[in-house]
């Protein structure tokens, strides 16, 4: 309903079209990897004959034998596990911070409430790979002589540093939900007697569970898709971690990691189908690129 | 301030405040400070104390005039970011534009197949174009090159330089930044008054006319945002290149650009140079911090931000 009624129908045929012709290569690649994961050998070569249909691949996965020949296993619910926890944790912290910061940006006049913001949107522009180098320096210095709690240690770590990442952009977005609550139902909780903390907790964030959502949503995707900081920090290996090294690997049998890619391709297809709406509006906030 | 809203503010504010401390401010300070010591392959032991002043600044300076593979990384970014960001800006207005002109239904089912590069996981994403741009014949767009005939034998796309590698790397990250500029300037188009197109309209206008006399006119602000904001991100992320590099489905030289490089300079393979990769960052993160600046004094952004109306 953007543009009117009255608008030429010819074109617009042709305009889907073209738009398919323009995603072709983008169906095909993620078609192609998905197909390969039900098959014996890789389907990338577009020739019929290569397809076999089964379903070993994803048994043999989830039994953790990646390669055909050779007693090489893995573990790969625990390195699902170790993905799961390092996005869950990176969507626990980023909702958080941005939940308390947001509403004082939206809602409390102080000073230097401006300068924040700006500061915000600079640090959202600031290169990410300019700090690893001193987020590494950090992790380094505080690393841990116990090594028990090696593990405990790089996993916080990892969470941490990731989630830094996300924040100003998640704090930007949140504010911009607390400014659509109308000011009445926070007057209406303070004239009560209420304090801002209480207002915050008991009227503001029931009211803001769709932007609570959204946040969480991205920044949950944010730290599943990572590689970069999971293979710096963490001492477990993820499902990216483990994709990375078994292009190289001699041994590995390629359908199967097709299996392992659409395996981790899973949430993003489950978000992509359950929450299109949130996905369209609030993505131009997602991670650079 | 009262006492009260101290408190309330610190219990706001306090968890942002102590990571961008920590995570920013920190590691901002120690890059700069590696930049100026020896460090090398992460011996912190040995290294951290032996400060060298601005010798790794002169090596790289040095480097950018005699070395070979370094003046191909500064190349190759140059080029990347610079094509890139067209592809990324104007594909972005087009995506939008064309969705603009047609059926919600299919318009929806595109715009969200556009976002599926952001949203898949890097390493998924990258072994689909492992595969697609793979060097032998497993290679899709070879295995379909050759059956059309139009080659004879694969091209290893990634490994001819400099074109083949900066066009698998520009393709790859392209697709990637579409999809910002679509939702960008979709919003802003939807916010466009109807009126205005709906007498276009009457008057007999085309989707082409309506695109050029009002639409491009009236997104002009957003136009430039997408720009300079897409412009500093290029210029300073690395992760969907690297494993394309990694893979070595792309020439390491002319598919490494400056960001990638400091990566790869401080965690790659082989001997890793902090202090040599410290200082490009510094370079970047100043290159970074100013554009970040220009942009908001160039897209005003302070004027968005209006004081809290009810606040007492």
């Amino acid at each position: 309903m953007r543009d009117v009624e009255t608008r030429p129908k010819r074109y617009e045929r042709l305009i889907v079209l073209a738009l398919l012709l323009a995603s072709l290569p983008l169906i095909l690649g993620f078609f192609l990897l998905v197909l390969s994961s039900f098959s014996t050998e890789m389907v990338t070569n577009l020739d019929p004959g290569s397809f076999h249909p089964t379903l070993e691949n994803w048994i043999n996965l989830f039994q953790g034998k990646i390669a055909t020949t050779g007693g090489i296993r893995v573990n790969i619910w625990r390195i699902t596990l170790n993905t799961l926890v390092v996005a869950l944790g990176v969507a626990g912290v980023v909702t958080g911070v941005s939940a308390l910061a947001g509403y004082s940006l939206s809602r409390i006049d102080f000073r230097g409430r401006k300068t924040m913001m700006v500061l915000l949107l600079v640090l959202h522009a600031f290169p990410g790979v300019a700090l690893i180098v001193g987020v590494y320096l950090l992790y380094r210095l505080t690393f841990p002589q116990n090594y028990e709690v090696v593990g405990l240690y790089s996993f916080a770590y990892v969470i941490l540093a990731r989630a830094a990442l996300e924040i100003p952009m998640s704090i930007w977005l949140m504010k911009g939900f607390f400014d659509t609550i109308p000011w009445e139902f926070e007057w209406s909780g303070i004239i009560d007697g209420a304090s801002r903390i209480t207002v915050w907790r008991k009227i503001m964030l029931p009211l803001i569970k769709p932007g609570i959502l959204a946040v969480a949503l991205f920044a949950f995707l944010a730290g599943w898709q990572d590689i970069i900081y999971v293979r710096t920090f963490l001492v477990y290996p993820t499902l990216a971690t483990f994709i990375e090294a078994n292009i190289e690997a001699e041994y590995s049998h390629m359908p199967l990691i097709a299996a392992a890619g659409t395996f981790y391709l899973l949430p993003t297809i489950i978000f992509f189908i359950t929450a299109q709406q949130l996905l369209l509006q609030g993505y131009s906030g997602g991670i650079k690129g | 301030m009262a006492r009260g809203k101290l408190r309330d503010l610190s219990f706001f504010l306090s968890p942002m405040v102590l990571m961008v401390f920590l995570f920013y401010l920190v590691p901002l300070i120690m890059t700069v400070y590696i930049s100026m010591t020896r460090m090398r392959n992460w011996n912190v032991d040995r290294y951290l104390t032996e400060f060298v002043g601005f010798y790794n600044y002169e090596r790289l300076f040095y480097m950018f005039q005699h070395d070979p593979t370094f003046k191909a990384v500064i190349l190759t970014t140059l080029v990347f970011v610079g094509i890139t960001l067209m592809i990324n800006v104007f594909g972005g207005l087009a995506l939008a534009l064309a969705t603009f002109f047609i059926n919600e239904r299919p318009a929806s089912s595109y715009r969200l197949l556009w976002l599926l590069p952001r949203m898949s996981p890097i390493a998924v994403y990258s072994l689909v174009w492992y595969y697609f741009f793979h060097g032998s014949e497993i290679g899709t767009l070879n295995s379909i090159l050759m059956s059309l005939g139009a080659i004879s034998e694969p091209i290893p796309w990634g490994q001819v330089t400099p074109w083949g590698a900066w066009s698998v790397i520009i393709f790859v990250n392209g697709l990637v930044g579409v999809s910002f500029g679509m939702i960008v300037f979709t919003s802003a188009l939807n916010q466009i008054p109807r009126e205005l197109v709906i007498a276009a309209r009457v008057d007999g206008a085309s989707s082409w006319q309506i695109s050029r006399r009002i639409l491009i006119p009236m997104i002009k602000w957003h136009l430039l945002y997408v720009l300079t904001w897409q412009f500093l991100s290029l210029l300073t992320t690395y992760p969907h290149l690297f494993l394309l590099v990694q893979w070595d489905l792309v020439n390491r030289d002319y598919g490494t650009t400056l960001a990638l490089y400091v990566f790869n300079t401080a965690f790659g393979r082989g001997e890793q140079d902090q202090g040599l990769a410290a200082a490009a960052a510094v370079i970047l993160s100043i290159i970074g911090i100013l554009g970040g600046f220009v942009t908001l004094k160039v897209l005003k952004f302070e004027r968005m931000m209006k004081r809290p109306r009810g606040d007492f």
